[in-house]
C-alpha cells in the first residue's frame, strides 16, 4: 500500500485524436465544447492556465469530491493530436484521509 | 463525533504528526530514531506523537527489526486514497474516449 501511494499522487492518462490541437483545445476550454463530452455539470470548473492550443489547466470540485487540478497537454503529431491529462490532489493523500473521515479538506 | 473519528481528527490536526504521516507515505516505514533525525524535536516528543497516531489507528508496528520498533501506516488508512486513484483513472479513460468521439465527429464534418 505505502509503496504505491508514494508514487501515485496523481493520475495520468492519454489519448490520440484525429483532429488539430486547435480543435481539441476548443472542446476543452469552452463550456459549449465540454458539454459535448464531459457531462458532469455538477462540477465547478475554474480555469487556471489557458495557453492555446498547447496547454490548459483547470481546478474543479464536486460533491463528495476533493478539489483537484487537471492539466491537459496537447502535442501535435502526424494526423492529429496527443492529449495527455494529469489530475492531481493537493496535499494528497492527507486530503483524502481527512475526507474519508468526513472532515473538510483544505 | 464518535471516539474513533475524534481521535483521528486529533491525530491529524497537529502539524508535526501530519509531517510524520507524510514521511511514512514517502519512506514506507519509520522509527523513533529515524524521525528524531529528521525533525527538530526530542525523541520523547517523537515517541509521544507516534503513540497518538497509533492510538488513532493510523499506525501499526512492523514485526522483528531488531531492538527498534518500526512503524508503518495501516493499509486501511490509505484505502480511501487508493480508491480515489482507481476511480480517477477509470473516469479519465471514459472522458477521453468521449472527447475523442466528439472532436473527431466535428473534424470530419468540417
Amino acid at each position: 500500500m505505502t509503496e504505491t501511494a508514494r508514487d501515485e499522487t496523481e493520475v495520468r492518462r492519454e489519448v490520440e485524436i484525429e483532429a488539430s490541437p486547435e480543435e481539441v483545445f476548443e472542446a476543452l476550454v469552452t463550456e459549449e465544447g465540454r458539454d459535448r463530452w464531459l457531462g458532469e455539470p455538477d462540477r465547478l470548473i475554474q480555469i487556471e492556465t489557458a495557453d492555446p492550443p498547447r496547454r490548459l489547466v483547470w481546478w474543479w470540485a464536486g460533491e463528495e469530491q476533493p478539489a483537484t487540478r487537471v492539466d491537459f497537454q496537447l502535442v501535435e503529431m502526424p494526423g492529429g493530436t496527443r492529449v495527455v491529462v494529469t489530475e492531481s490532489v493537493p496535499s494528497f493523500p492527507l486530503a483524502m484521509l481527512a475526507a474519508s473521515f468526513e472532515l473538510v479538506a483544505a | 463525533m464518535s471516539d474513533r473519528l475524534g481521535s483521528v481528527f486529533g491525530a491529524l490536526a497537529d502539524p508535526t504528526r501530519r509531517s510524520m504521516v507524510e514521511a511514512l507515505l514517502r519512506d514506507g516505514s519509520t522509527s523513533v530514531p529515524a524521525l528524531s533525525a529528521d525533525l527538530p524535536i526530542s525523541r520523547q516528543a517523537v515517541a509521544k506523537h507516534l503513540a497518538a497516531l497509533e492510538d488513532a489507528g493510523l499506525l501499526e508496528r512492523l514485526p522483528g527489526r531488531g531492538r527498534e520498533v518500526h512503524y508503518t501506516l495501516r493499509g486501511e488508512a490509505l484505502e480511501p486514497a487508493a480508491a480515489w486513484l482507481r476511480d480517477a483513472e477509470r473516469s479519465w479513460d471514459r472522458r477521453l474516449a468521449g472527447l475523442k468521439r466528439a472532436v473527431e465527429a466535428d473534424a470530419r464534418r468540417s
